[in-house]
């Protein structure tokens, strides 16, 4: 044809053309061409900016202002942006410019506004609206677009009504680019103000309209408004879903992307809340099975943006029964085999997500997820070893892992640490693997690779020892292979604590012996440390090791690092001393293996205990404790001698006990949830609740306050008077710290005390009380009665009616000074109660077990107690209510899955006078239907009236 | 269950990377990043952005019709371009589109690869850094056809590639009519009636020229 010919000509002509310009550039200047764009430098951009103020400069040279424009975007890639006054003067540069009418030019002032207006002065920009006005009434398309989506950047609701007219036109103009700019400058306006949006709601017969385009993306914008102007309103969401899924008008796949998500949430909102009751789609209400069958027919559209969509829309409905998603399954099996990187993710991610509640549907696919193994897409790769590991069968998992094995090499760690932690799941899913598993666990250790990903494996295998003991063994040679080759110090230190702790109760704590002790020859002095100590701990606990140990720390004696001396000479003396108390008798060769005696310490054995024994207490607590000790009157005169059995018992902080009860610190850390040191840095210095009390002299000779209460609301928050009561509990006395609050303008209340009414009870008797006075509006002040305790009466949980009484002094609110007169006035409170729970401490014990095995049978209490209770939760918390005690090792939370099964509550305490008190509960559903549990309890202390008294306290 | 797929959806950035990762161009939209920035300025979030982006996309030449697929810090990714090991592709210069986690990433992928079929086209298929950097207004031009405020605007390659051109679709299919409105400025800046845009490179090398020459 003729262009064609044209174009040949026209080929030759530019090359001549080129050649001789490139000539004529040599003899002007004997430069190189440079980019406009390389080396900018803002204060040169600008100066060119003045072109721009040039009337002849700006006609003659349009091509000239463009680049200068660009270069002035550019600058911002390369860091250099434009001060407040800077952009605003090149503004004002570039508004001149809408006097020439080059295309291309004004195409670039359109961006360099839209660029600006966010930087510069509202108020400058306004003055380009009349221009951008102009332009788009005009008859040129692409003026009329980009005029439009500059504007809508710069008016106000005010502005946007008088070029409404203009906008809902172009929402419909038969130009694709018009109406495509409209809409989405009138979804942009939605969401910029609520007057705009008010505005844009009067368009939607227009949009509607504009749905049916034949232009693709029109279509799209189009139900993109629609969909967002009644997103508010259920039914006309609903009517628009259901208008376009059976009218079947769209045609562009990105329109029917969005309608397939707006159906996906409408089921979901029909479902969550409460039409929907079904738990499959074929039981479903109406809007339910008619949506689902949208979905199910999209799986079938020739677009696989479309098919996708829905595919992954049906696996996240709710209430899905397996056969309702295997459609979707299916046609995700066909997208993993897709030539396409962003299919095969796509899909790969979605069937990882089904795996996690559906393993069994996912496993047809697992032929195709093996071949992904190979992916080049690393993260492709590791999503397909990711979703196997969930559902692989058991004996899948030899093969399976040797196909990882192959992979690992050559990805980066963030990707390793994603395959610890599954195969640290599927060993808790399959532990008979566990050999298997924790095997190439441990290649992973001499892989090459970072301190996260090691730290990770660490983690993984020692969280696996606690969980699977039968680990152990293997586990812990592993882990000393490891740190013969360890770089980081803080795993080669957490390895050998770990060692010391675990290592002497295996069945051949010798052979640790010589890992450990080549680390003290060849390590820094923070591992030789560690080392030392765990050397400590295996002579501690297996006397046959002693003699050889002694010979190998001796040499330690000597080490140049001051830690590790001092902790071989504290280790030496005293293992020399527990030898040579009681040596060690090897038994006789001949004697038969179920003679020998276990390699355990004798009773007594003071190496044992100091080596051994952890301390009663975290460092933390010991020194809250002792800061209390320090805090009560007169503790520093006291000629007795502090012991642990004498310190005040602190309870446990709010930081401990999430602590405890978030089940498995180490698995925390390894989901990512590790928030536990967040929330340590957060604590706040703990403020002793008894040093009110211990500010009173008069109060001084009550001793040391053994616990206090958290603050109990006497009235409600919003009354004329607020009052909180704290309990603090002491030896023979109760004292009642009453908080008072006035809101009251013009009134002071003086001589304020609470008389507690002591008929009730024979346990205590109110035996003094101590006035607060002078408390003025928004004041707090505190008043004191005193209830003496009977200690020959038992415990029993005791009632008071309480009643506020004062003096009011009226006073002018603004000058505080007196006027009028002052009267009595007495103000009932709520009644007061001091139960048995008031006396326990939560304290909780490091091992649960063997303290309840220490303590013993002798003074147990046995109850069994019929609650009504609806719910499993609610009984537990009620119960440790009730005791007031700490509960252990995370069974204050049911365990999931549990069902119907009776749950074992540990709970420990400290109660009135330093005793401690266990208590082991088991609670059950009573019948199938909710009517009550059932409560078996036991309470162990050194004391049966305790023990007695803390069972008491349920009701 | 993961995210649930944006109701309105909308891109989080438009990039354009050189071969290095460093930024040629691109625009950030809506809030994306301005949350988690802390101390930090908003300039060095980017850049951190930026450099693990790099990071996970360095090794991958992903075809120009394929889209490939990363994650980086909770957000999609999908990315065109780079340069092929064994030889061959375009040039080393890469179109990535960062979206929400819910978004699909086919979708992503979809933009991604429109865009890039646009750049191709308008860089005379060599979409190389050198090129790209001397045609920045270009592509200045192109991410702003593309995508207006986060929100797509046009995906088909060409008909970004005219819209750049400032030709519309008619214009392009009757071989390169320039569009009324603008009857003499058209010859200096669009492309010279007859040149397709298959020996763009040419055309645009004598567009340079030509600029350079009348700027003396």
């Amino acid at each position: 044809m003729g262009d064609q010919q044209e174009e040949n000509m026209g080929m030759s002509s530019v090359l001549k053309e080129v050649q001789e310009l490139a000539e004529k550039f040599k003899v002007e200047e004997d430069e190189q061409y440079i980019s406009p764009y390389a080396h900018l430098e803002k204060a040169t951009v600008l100066q060119e900016a003045r072109i721009f103020h040039d009337p002849v400069a700006v006609r003659e040279n349009p091509r000239k202002c463009c680049t200068v424009i660009a270069q002035l975007l550019h600058l911002q890639n390369t860091g250099q942006f434009l001060s407040g006054t800077e952009a605003t003067e090149v503004f004002f540069g570039v508004t001149k410019l809408f006097m020439s009418d080059d295309a291309s030019l004004r195409r670039m002032v359109y961006l360099f506004i839209k660029d600006v207006a966010e930087t510069c002065n509202p108020d400058d920009v306004i003055i380009v609206t009349s221009c951008l006005t102009k332009d788009m009434t005009c008859d040129v398309d692409l003026y009329r677009a980009n005029a439009l989506r500059v504007l809508v950047r710069i008016v106000d609701a005010a502005m946007l009504g008088a070029i409404e007219r203009y906008v809902k036109q172009a929402v419909v103009d038969s130009s694709g680019q018009v109406s495509s700019s409209a809409l989405v400058s009138a979804s942009h306006l939605f969401v910029s103000s609520p007057e705009c949006a008010a505005v844009v709601r009067r368009w939607i017969s227009e949009t509607q309209e504009a749905t049916s385009s034949p232009n693709e993306m029109v279509q799209f914008h189009a139900m993109q408004l629609l969909y967002q102007i009644k997103s508010h309103d259920r039914l006309g969401v609903s009517k628009l879903v259901s208008q376009f899924s059976q009218r079947n008008s769209l045609r562009s796949p990105l329109a029917l992307v969005l309608l397939v998500r707006y159906t996906a949430k409408l089921l979901h909102d029909e479902h969550s809340e409460g039409r929907n009751t079904g738990s499959s789609i074929s039981e479903g209400s109406p809007v339910t099975k008619a949506g689902y069958h949208f979905l199910e027919s999209s799986l079938r559209h020739k677009s696989e943006l479309v098919v996708y969509e829905a595919a992954r829309a049906i696996c996240n409905l709710p209430a899905t029964e397996p056969q309702d998603l295997s459609p979707a399954i299916s046609v995700l099996q066909l997208f993993l085999s897709s030539p396409k990187p962003a299919v095969r993710f796509a899909s790969i991610r979605t069937l990882a997500m089904v795996a996690n509640s559906h393993p069994r549907i996912v496993s047809k696919c697992n032929e195709d997820l093996e071949a992904l193994i190979g992916d080049t897409n690393r993260s492709i790769a590791t999503l397909a070893i990711t979703t196997l590991l969930k559902t692989g069968s058991e004996n899948s998992i030899d093969r399976l892992l040797k196909q990882i094995s192959s992979f690992l090499t050559d990805i980066a760690d963030e990707y390793k640490i994603t395959i610890v932690r599954s195969l640290q799941k599927l060993c808790l899913t399959y532990p008979a693997k566990h050999r298997v598993l924790v095997g190439f666990l441990s290649n992973f250790l001499r892989e090459e690779g970072g301190f996260d990903f090691k730290r990770s494996i660490v983690s993984s295998i020692v969280a696996l020892i606690r969980t699977v003991p039968e680990t152990t063994e293997s586990s812990l040679l592993h882990l000393c292979e490891f740190i013969e080759d360890c770089e980081f110090t803080m795993l080669s230190t957490q390895i050998l604590h770990l060692l010391g702790e675990l290592g002497p109760q295996t069945t051949a704590p010798a052979r640790y012996i010589r890992f450990i002790y080549n680390r003290v020859i060849l390590e820094n002095s923070a591992v030789r440390a560690a080392a030392v100590s765990a050397l400590a701990k295996f002579a501690a606990s297996c006397p046959s090791l002693r003699t050889s140990i002694m010979t190998l720390m001796k040499r330690s004696l000597v080490d140049e690092d001051d830690e590790t001396r001092d902790r071989t000479s504290i280790a030496v003396s005293v293992l020399e001393e527990a030898m040579a108390k009681y040596p060690y008798v090897a038994p006789p060769e001949d004697a038969a293996a179920e003679d020998i005696p276990a390699d355990k310490p004798v009773d007594g054995d003071t190496a044992a205990y100091l080596l051994l024994e952890p301390l009663p207490m975290s460092f933390d607590k010991l020194e809250r404790s002792l800061k209390a000790y320090m805090a009560a009157p007169m503790a520093m005169q006291n000629p007795e001698p502090v012991t642990l059995a004498t310190l005040p018992v602190v309870e446990d902080t709010p930081a401990e006990i999430m602590k405890a009860q978030s089940m498995d610190a180490a698995d925390a850390e390894i989901s990512g949830l590790g928030d536990l040191n967040g929330l340590e840095d957060k604590k706040k210095e703990i403020v002793d609740p008894a040093a009110a009390v211990y500010a009173i002299p008069e109060l001084a000779a009550l001793g040391r306050a053994f616990r206090s209460s958290t603050p109990v609301q006497l009235t409600e928050s919003e009354t004329e008077y607020v009052v909180t009561c704290i309990k603090h509990i002491f030896e023979n006395h109760v004292v009642l710290q009453f908080t008072v609050q006035n809101t009251i303008d013009e009134q002071r209340l003086d001589n304020v005390t609470v008389l507690v009414d002591d008929s009730g009870t024979d346990v205590f008797t109110a035996s003094g009380e101590i006035a607060a006075t002078g408390i003025r509006c928004g004041d707090t002040k505190h008043c004191f009665t005193i209830l003496e305790r009977n200690t020959e009466a038992a415990l029993t949980s005791s009632h008071f009616t309480c009643e506020l009484r004062f003096t009011v002094v009226q006073i002018d609110p603004v000058s505080g000074e007196e006027e009028g007169d002052s009267f009595e006035e007495e103000y009932p409170l709520e009644d007061l109660e001091v139960a048995t729970s008031d006396f326990m401490a939560k304290v909780s014990v490091p091992d649960f077990r063997k303290a309840w095995e220490a303590v013993g049978n002798a003074n147990e209490v046995m109850e069994k107690f019929a609650l009504q209770f609806k719910k499993m939760e609610d009984a537990v918390s009620a119960v440790i209510d009730f005791l007031g005690m700490q509960a252990c090792d995370g069974t204050a939370a049911l365990k999931p899955n549990a069902g119907n099964k009776p749950h074992m509550l540990h709970m420990s305490g400290v109660f009135m006078g330093n005793q401690q008190v266990l208590s082991r509960a088991q609670i059950a559903m009573q019948g199938d239907n909710g009517s009550g549990v059932v409560l078996k309890i036991a309470v162990r202390s050194d004391d049966p009236n305790i023990s007695r008294m803390v069972a008491d306290c349920i009701h | 269950m993961s995210a649930f797929p944006p109701l309105l959806p909308k891109v989080d950035a438009v990039l354009v990377f050189d071969g290095d990762g460093t930024r040629l161009a691109g625009k950030y939209y809506g809030d994306f990043l301005k949350k988690q920035q802390g101390e930090k300025s908003l300039e060095e979030t980017q850049t951190m952005f930026e450099k693990s982006l790099q990071q996970k996309i360095g090794g991958i030449a992903a075809r120009p019709d394929a889209a490939e697929i990363v994650t980086v810090m909770g957000r999609t990714a999908a990315f065109a371009g780079g340069v092929n090991p064994g030889g061959g592709g375009g040039g080393d210069v890469r179109v990535v589109h960062v979206g929400p986690p819910g978004e699909s990433e086919l979708v992503l992928a979809y933009l991604c690869e429109g865009m890039y079929d646009a750049l191709a086209h308008l860089m005379g298929g060599s979409t190389d850094r050198t090129m790209v950097l001397d045609n920045l207004e270009l592509v200045f031009l192109l991410i702003d056809e593309h995508c207006d405020g986060g929100i797509i605007l046009e995906t088909d390659g060409s008909k970004l590639a005219s819209a750049v051109l400032l030709r519309d679709d008619e214009g392009m299919q009757e071989g390169g009519m320039d569009q009324g409105g603008m009857p003499q400025g058209a010859s200096q800046q669009g492309l010279p009636p007859g040149v397709s845009a298959g020996d763009m490179t040419i055309g645009q090398a004598f567009r340079q020229a030509r600029a350079q020459f009348l700027g003396n």
